[in-house]
């Protein structure tokens, strides 16, 4: 597939070793990759971008906005509110998980629970029921 | 009373050496008793812990500088008052614990020894503390004289101890992010990502991949009885089909299973319906049972699944023809870190945390876990039985909903 049909994901995550480890597991299997390492740089991102990501891989815990305050922004925007939103994160309380389903998160997951090539799996579902 | 305690009135009629000799033995004794007293008096007044003496009336005869000290109340407020009625028993909400309830009452009218864990004491200012009891009745003979409650604040030791599960907690979550990195860098090696790997790169690469599976387990392990050991588990109980949640179990161990070429029998009883259960919690159970009896078994062993209803009771039974646990070390099945000498070398991969776990979860949910086990001999003795069974129950009605703040596997 040539540069123009690739899937684009976002990713934001503020650890930079795990951003370059999926960043490079996604480049590898044709998605085009726009990597984030905080909340406010992906809304920075989004707000001038022209095409808009077919999905966004967001840790919960993050530098500055947590993904609460990410998606609350995000879901405020007609332009990227449809965008599904898959959480990876270190902890999934049941509290928080319910927490940002209701905020219109399609997934939540653990991280060290799933390998790549399982992440990506879901990602494509969330990217073709949307 | 003069200083001699026997008062002479007969000394006229009694041969004078005699009554020497039985007034000697008087005055040892009472020298013996005063001894006693002392002994006894001084190490109620130095132990750390508070004691109180009651009559059989559960009036206070006695208390310990220590009751002065941990309650606010003064000996004269509580000696010769009724036990009950000046040191208040209260529940975490301060909700008074009823009359019946009360450990010292319990031990004088039960005629047993009682300890409690669970409730607080109310000081003279009003304030609580979480207290340890043990009430015993006094037996003269076959009558119950009184009894002692002892008891100490451990409102510091629930401290360092939910200040430990917290820790676990906050360093268990920290370990998972460099977990993940090792998992995620060494799949895109695996899987080709950074160019073609050799055989023996593979190898090495796949050893890391599965040592750091291992870590990702224990963490979780650690986080789950972190979570059992704070109390703040949310159990959540559904209706559950308990051959449908063993048969999930099994499909997941299959590959394990099959590795191992083991046999495995599952029997259920044929009418169960569902039972109101947490299936997160439950399925840990079999998992736990199922996974340590294809690990602890040699090549082409037969396990068992039997599930059976009697009276109020779901009886799971989970067995084994393995190599089974040593007789001497069989009472510390069920604790934390622990392996047993047999199995260490045969099966490298264990945290010993899988029944600790298991056990915290059986009875969190109302239920018994226990087991038997006969040893494989070494060198082994032919038709010699060999192997482990588990059993746990479960109530029939079901678990009771608790409102917590975590749940496992989170």
């Amino acid at each position: 597939m040539d540069g123009m049909d690739k899937k684009i994901v976002m990713v934001v995550e503020d650890e930079t070793l795990l951003l370059s480890a999926i960043e490079k597991k996604l480049t590898a299997s044709g998605y085009q990759v726009i990597p984030c390492t905080s909340g406010e740089e992906a809304l920075s991102f989004l707000s001038t971008a022209t095409k808009m990501p077919s999905v966004i891989w967001l840790d919960y815990y993050l530098g500055g906005m947590d993904a609460n305050g990410f998606v609350k922004q995000l879901k405020k925007d007609e332009k990227t509110a449809h965008i599904p939103v898959v959480i990876v994160s270190n902890s999934a309380s049941e509290e928080k998980k319910k927490e940002m389903l209701a905020l219109g998160v399609t997934r939540y997951i653990l991280k060290a629970q799933y390998k790549l090539d399982d992440i990506m799996t879901i990602l494509e579902e969330e990217m073709k029921s949307n | 009373m003069p200083d001699d305690p026997i008062s002479p009135t007969n000394q006229s009629t009694l041969p004078s050496d005699e009554f020497i000799e039985i007034n000697q033995q008087l005055n040892s004794k009472n020298r013996e008793l005063i001894e006693v007293n002392a002994r006894h008096a001084t190490i109620l007044e130095n132990i750390g812990d508070c004691v109180v003496v009651v009559n059989n009336n559960g009036q206070v005869t006695y208390i310990n500088e220590q009751v002065e000290a941990v309650t606010g109340y003064k000996n004269t407020d509580i000696v010769g008052k009724y036990f009950l009625q000046v040191l208040h028993l209260v529940d975490e909400k301060g909700v008074e614990i009823p009359f019946e309830k009360n450990p010292m009452r319990n031990a004088l009218f039960q005629n047993t020894k009682v300890a409690s864990n669970d409730c607080f004491y109310k000081r003279s200012n009003g304030t609580t503390f979480a207290a340890s009891i043990i009430a015993t009745p006094i037996h003269l003979g076959n009558v119950v004289i009184g009894g002692v409650n002892t008891f100490r604040d451990v409102t510091h030791e629930r401290d360092i101890d939910r200040m430990k599960t917290e820790f676990i907690s906050l360093a268990s979550h920290q370990l998972r992010t460099p977990l993940s990195a090792m998992k995620w860098f060494s799949e895109i090696l695996l899987d080709g990502d950074a160019g073609p790997l050799s055989t023996e790169q593979k190898e090495i690469v796949t050893n890391i991949n599965q040592s750091n599976e291992r870590m990702i387990e224990l963490v979780n392990t650690l986080l789950n009885i972190s979570r059992i050991e704070s109390g703040r588990i949310i159990i959540e109980p559904k209706p559950t089909n308990l051959k449908q949640l063993v048969d999930e179990v099994v499909l997941e161990l299959r590959p394990k299973l099959d590795a191992k070429k083991h046999n495995l029998v599952i029997s259920i009883h044929d009418v169960l319906p569902d039972i109101m259960l947490d299936a997160k919690l439950v399925r840990h159970v079999y998992m736990n049972l199922l996974t340590n009896a294809i690990k602890y078994t040699p090549e082409g062993g037969q396990i068992m699944v039997l599930i059976s209803k009697s009276g109020n009771e779901i009886i799971s039974q989970v067995s084994d023809d393995g190599y089974g646990i040593p007789k001497d070390q069989q009472e510390k099945v069920f604790s934390k870190f622990f392996r047993a000498k047999n199995i260490i070398s045969v099966e490298t991969d264990g945290t010993g945390l899988g029944l600790y776990l298991t056990k915290a979860i059986v009875e969190s949910s109302g239920g018994k876990i226990w087991f038997e086990s006969t040893p494989k001999e070494d060198p082994p003795k032919p038709d010699a039985k060999h192997g482990t069974t588990f059993w746990f129950i479960l109530p029939f009605y079901g678990t009771q909903k608790k409102i917590g703040e975590v749940s496992i596997d989170s």
